[in-house]
């Protein structure tokens, strides 16, 4: 007999019923404004996903993150693949990235907003540096660790060093290179709501905010569910596709972000 | 032997490696030896002793120290597809699959989409691959990965093979299975081959001569020529005295420390060129590798 726990796709609805309802009665006991029942912030769902103001917002931040993630994406994984494969490029870039690493990218954007305004620019920076660093990470890791016998193989067949980098350490590295992009896809959707937090013009972080200081907490919390979703949805999307890419690879270490 | 056809040629080759405590560590000192054309060499000698460096310095991966390396008469300036390596780690590209690594140096090579398939496919099936065209590393045994090496290193045709402990990752019954075919394979065409190995019956087994280095830093000890005849038999050759005799002889040379004259043969003992430095003569063991 099948146990509960081997019908695909159960347990998630079970974890998110088990959460809506300890939300409505903690809601329910608690009884302050801030924290509506989850049946009325669900009621919100439809309203804020059918207006037609709601919906340009999302798809400004949507669009904003796919533009710093792709921008971070075509930067991060040559530095990060040429960092583990030349000493020089790796003592560079190593102090440089240790000390951004710790700084939360969100706490750069009132400086950055110093620079190039309040606008598309400035968020799209800040996605572009949340994502880059895990990223950049991860390819140096699976570019150092690229068998030193494959390259030789390559070496023999006659590949020089750009085209070893390219076909060899590359494709190599992919699976690695892989988990840092879903990190990264992670980090993009945190530092987009936070850019437009800080930097409120429009996009999702602005209708939050929005409603909050309208004390419409029932809209606060449909919208903070509009983007857990949205993450859930970008992550399992991009799991499904990391699985096709690198089908080929044996199986590592899995990681701690997000989940499908 | 020692100049026209001479396929490699080693003259007196050192290798010294920077350690991070930034001491030096002699790897290989004063190598010389020649191989000819078509012939099988085994290098052998306890772990540590450079004898895998001294095939990558062959294969032009690792660069010596001081001494000269000829391969075909020419100076060797890097890798090349003249000289074709099979690894212990097997070394795939686990991206592509069985057919497309075979295939991989081919169309480097510039062949034609067709020319490297049809020749991909053929030695699929002389390495007994045929069927698992299209798996990927991960799912084949340790055997099947080194087959796959070996034919993808055939494929590109190089005139040397550098066999790195092709099989010391193989469980003993696979390994021995691979030892026939590899010399099956050999007897087609004869290629030249440099074989590193710590078994020293794999090197009797395999080779027309066994080159014998020291322990750290490696230096040749003896050379013993492997008269057995060909093609040979594994079943046959274990109730062969005089193969029986060359794998004592050689275990008893690898166990002394000290750099031996050639044993007085009688009957039909080995009777291999031996050669020995001479002020290598009572040298103490050198320490573990560090």
């Amino acid at each position: 007999m099948r146990s509960i726990s081997q019908i695909p796709g159960l347990p998630p609805l079970l974890a998110c019923a088990g959460l809506l309802a300890v939300w409505e009665i903690a809601a329910r006991i608690i009884g302050i404004s801030g924290l509506p029942p989850a049946h009325e912030a669900l009621r919100e769902l439809p309203g804020i996903l059918t207006d037609k103001q709601s919906l340009a917002d999302i798809l400004a931040s949507m669009r904003r993150m796919v533009t710093g993630f792709a921008l971070a994406l075509i930067v991060a994984v040559p530095i990060g693949l040429m960092m583990g494969r030349a000493r020089l490029v790796a003592a560079f870039f190593n102090p440089l990235l240790m000390i951004i690493y710790p700084v939360p990218k969100a706490a750069l954007m009132p400086l950055i907003m110093l620079w190039l305004g309040v606008g598309d620019a400035s968020k799209t920076l800040v996605i572009f540096l949340g994502v880059s660093l895990p990223v950049i990470y991860h390819a140096y890791q699976g570019a150092r660790a690229v068998e030193e016998k494959m390259l030789w193989s390559a070496a023999a067949m006659g590949l020089g060093p750009a085209a070893r980098l390219l076909r060899i350490v590359f494709p190599a590295a992919l699976p690695e290179i892989m988990v840092g992009i879903r990190t990264g896809l992670v980090l993009a959707l945190i530092t987009m709501v936070t850019s437009e937090m800080i930097a409120r013009k429009q996009g999702v972080g602005d209708l939050l905010f929005n409603a909050l200081a309208m004390a419409q907490y029932q809209t606060v919390y449909a919208t903070i569910i509009i983007i857990g979703m949205l993450g859930f949805v970008i992550d399992a999307a991009f799991e499904k596709l990391r699985f096709r890419v690198v089908a080929w690879a044996e199986p590592t270490h899995d990681i701690a972000v997000g989940s499908t | 032997m020692e100049s026209a056809s001479s396929m490699i040629a080693i003259e007196r080759l050192s290798k010294t490696f920077e350690t991070s405590r930034g001491t030096s560590h002699l790897a290989l000192s004063e190598i010389s030896l020649d191989v000819a054309q078509g012939e099988f060499v085994s290098v052998l000698g306890p772990s540590g002793c450079g004898k895998s460096t001294l095939l990558y310095i062959v294969g032009g991966f690792v660069s010596p120290s001081a001494g000269a390396l000829r391969v075909a008469d020419k100076p060797v300036a890097g890798p090349g597809p003249d000289r074709g390596p099979v690894f212990q780690e097997f070394a795939l590209f686990p991206w592509k699959t069985v057919l497309g690594n075979v295939m991989y140096g081919l169309l480097e090579q510039g062949r034609s989409k067709a020319d490297a398939l049809a020749r991909a496919n053929a030695l699929i099936e002389l390495v007994h691959l045929k069927g698992y065209e299209n798996f990927y590393p991960k799912e084949l045994s340790g055997g099947m990965k080194q087959r796959v090496a070996i034919a993808r290193t055939l494929a590109y045709g190089p005139s040397i093979l550098l066999m790195d402990e092709p099989f010391g990752a193989l469980d003993a019954h696979t390994r021995t299975g691979m030892q026939m075919e590899l010399l099956d394979i050999w007897e087609r065409d004869r290629k030249t081959v440099l074989f590193v190995t710590h078994s020293v019956e794999e090197a009797v087994f395999l080779s027309d001569r066994v080159v014998v280095l020291t322990r750290s830093p490696g230096r040749i000890k003896t050379i013993v020529s492997i008269d057995l005849p060909r093609p040979r038999r594994r079943a046959e050759l274990l109730v062969d005295r005089r193969y029986q005799q060359y794998v004592v002889d050689i275990e008893r040379l690898m166990d002394d420390p000290r750099v031996i004259p050639p044993p007085q043969g009688e009957g039909d003992a080995p009777t291999g060129r031996r050669e020995a430095p001479p002020d290598d003569k009572l040298r103490a063991p050198g320490g573990a590798p560090s």
